[in-house]
């Protein structure tokens, strides 16, 4: 790509420590999930959360995020009416619920 | 795209549908700038830019995401990727938006079309193509009929488009240019085109530029942030200092760059824009000289504690690192450098910083 071109890697908020302060709406909490690996694709079907299933109804949106040499998974996702974001990292192979959406 | 990052947001949460919604780039809902405004908020008069709690007073229902660079960043490389599989002449002009060379494609607007839908079928969010003879008619076109609009301007209705085209929707005549060509009495885009018809025929606007030879180094790398509140605090100033310092550094290191040149500005209420460079001898590509830089320009100022609300550092003058440290010292804060990159790019940018740069949670 041309160097005076746009580059979207330059980003603003990017090793930014603010971001690593106090979050109240950050769960971060390890669960379990049914999915499907399906022509390069993750296809979350249902989570597990404090001993609780949530099967998935839909999936929104799915999007990555580099983290040094991990990959994360991005999807939100909803379930009984209210929304989700899981991801999944292919380094640690966790799966993790990081929020609901309000 | 149509109010992209709103729009993304929309898509992942359906609840925020045809809702005003603004995207801050805080989480400080009423100390934040609005990164991007819905459809729906625009209506209503808000705007990119503005201030949230100028669009909370105009709309006190309106909702609020925080930005997520992650997913736009994501979306857009997926975008610029699949029209890298037109195989034409492609440029990433910004977050945003694309420009493609279509001149020797037969039916663009079929094209274009075709983009739209493939847009929307993998991303649920819509975009407006313009076409037309070089970039600024372009994206003039892109921008008339908005969303999900389509555009094209030729020979035909070149002058019907221009008539109807208020001048501030044309690039580049939205600030104070626009305000002098008004203060003239020029209302439309026609206007300027009988004032200064070389305007909009410019050979370095139409696709040519597209076919170029990619330049492989860029001119300069810059960072900026905007705080919160003003700032008085000297050790919180200066951690920001270090760590746009620290991002500056990590991009140069990356391509393996140095710079001679050193460019801060900072903007304040007592100091307004304040903004100098430096160019030394000896270029250097180490974040913490960087910094040590920008505390010599910013000796400069007259104010002893200025009072600061944004700032932002610029290295130019780049070239290639070529040739190797020879004196110990150096050697060691080379090693020390690289090992710093190293657990960065294993784990993660931020992973490990300077301790100074902590100091950007303190409230003065």
């Amino acid at each position: 790509m041309n160097q005076n071109s746009f580059n979207p890697k330059a980003r603003w908020d990017r090793f930014e420590p603010e971001k690593q302060g106090f979050n109240p709406d950050a769960l971060d909490e390890r669960i379990e999930v049914l999915a499907y690996f399906k022509h390069a694709k993750i296809a979350p079907k249902s989570f597990t959360w404090n001993n609780k299933e949530y099967p998935i109804e839909k999936i929104t949106y799915n999007w990555q995020e580099r983290l040094g040499q991990a990959l994360v998974n991005y999807f939100s996702v909803s379930s009984s009416g209210q929304m989700y974001q899981i991801s999944f990292n292919n380094s640690t192979f966790r799966w993790q619920i990081d929020k609901l959406i309000e | 795209m149509d109010a992209f990052f709103a729009s993304i947001e929309q898509t992942i949460n359906p609840r925020l549908k045809n809702k005003p919604l603004i995207v801050g780039s805080r989480a400080s809902k009423m100390h934040t700038v609005v990164c991007a405004a819905s459809y729906q908020a625009k209506a209503l008069g808000i705007h990119s830019g503005m201030s949230s709690r100028e669009a909370f007073a105009r709309c006190p229902n309106l909702e609020f995401v925080v930005a997520d660079q992650a997913k736009y960043i994501w979306t857009s490389e997926q975008i610029f990727e699949l029209l890298k599989g037109y195989e034409l002449p492609l440029n990433y002009a910004s977050i945003d938006e694309f420009q493609l060379d279509v001149s020797g494609v037969k039916n663009p607007v079929s094209l274009s079309k075709e983009t739209k839908e493939q847009i929307y079928a993998n991303f649920n969010i819509t975009a407006s193509i313009g076409i037309a003879k070089n970039w600024l008619l372009a994206k003039l076109a892109s921008k008339l009929n908005k969303p999900d609009g389509l555009t094209l301007i030729n020979e035909q209705n070149f002058e019907e488009i221009l008539h109807k085209a208020p001048l501030d929707k044309l690039c580049g005549m939205g600030g104070k240019t626009g305000e002098v060509f008004m203060n003239q009495g020029l209302k439309t885009c026609w206007d300027l085109y009988l004032k200064l018809p070389g305007y909009f025929d410019l050979e370095s606007r139409d696709g040519s530029m597209l076919r170029e030879e990619p330049s492989l180094q860029p001119k300069s790398i810059s960072h900026s942030y905007t705080l919160a509140k003003v700032e008085i605090n000297p050790l919180v100033i200066k951690a920001w200092i270090r760590l746009l310092s620290e991002m500056v550094g990590m991009r140069l290191r990356e391509q393996n760059l140095v710079s001679k040149t050193v460019h801060l500005w900072l903007s304040g209420p007592e100091i307004g824009s304040f903004g100098a460079q430096k160019t030394s001898q000896i270029a250097t590509n180490d974040s913490y000289e960087v910094y040590l830089r920008c505390l010599k320009i910013m000796a400069r100022i007259a104010f002893k504690r200025p009072r600061i609300r944004a700032l932002g550092i610029s290295v130019s003058c780049l070239n290639l690192k070529d040739s190797p440290s020879l004196f110990i010292e150096e050697k060691q804060r080379e090693a020390l450098v690289k090992a710093f990159d190293r657990v960065n790019k294993r784990f993660g940018e931020g992973s490990i910083y300077p301790a100074q740069v902590h100091f950007t949670h303190r409230q003065s």
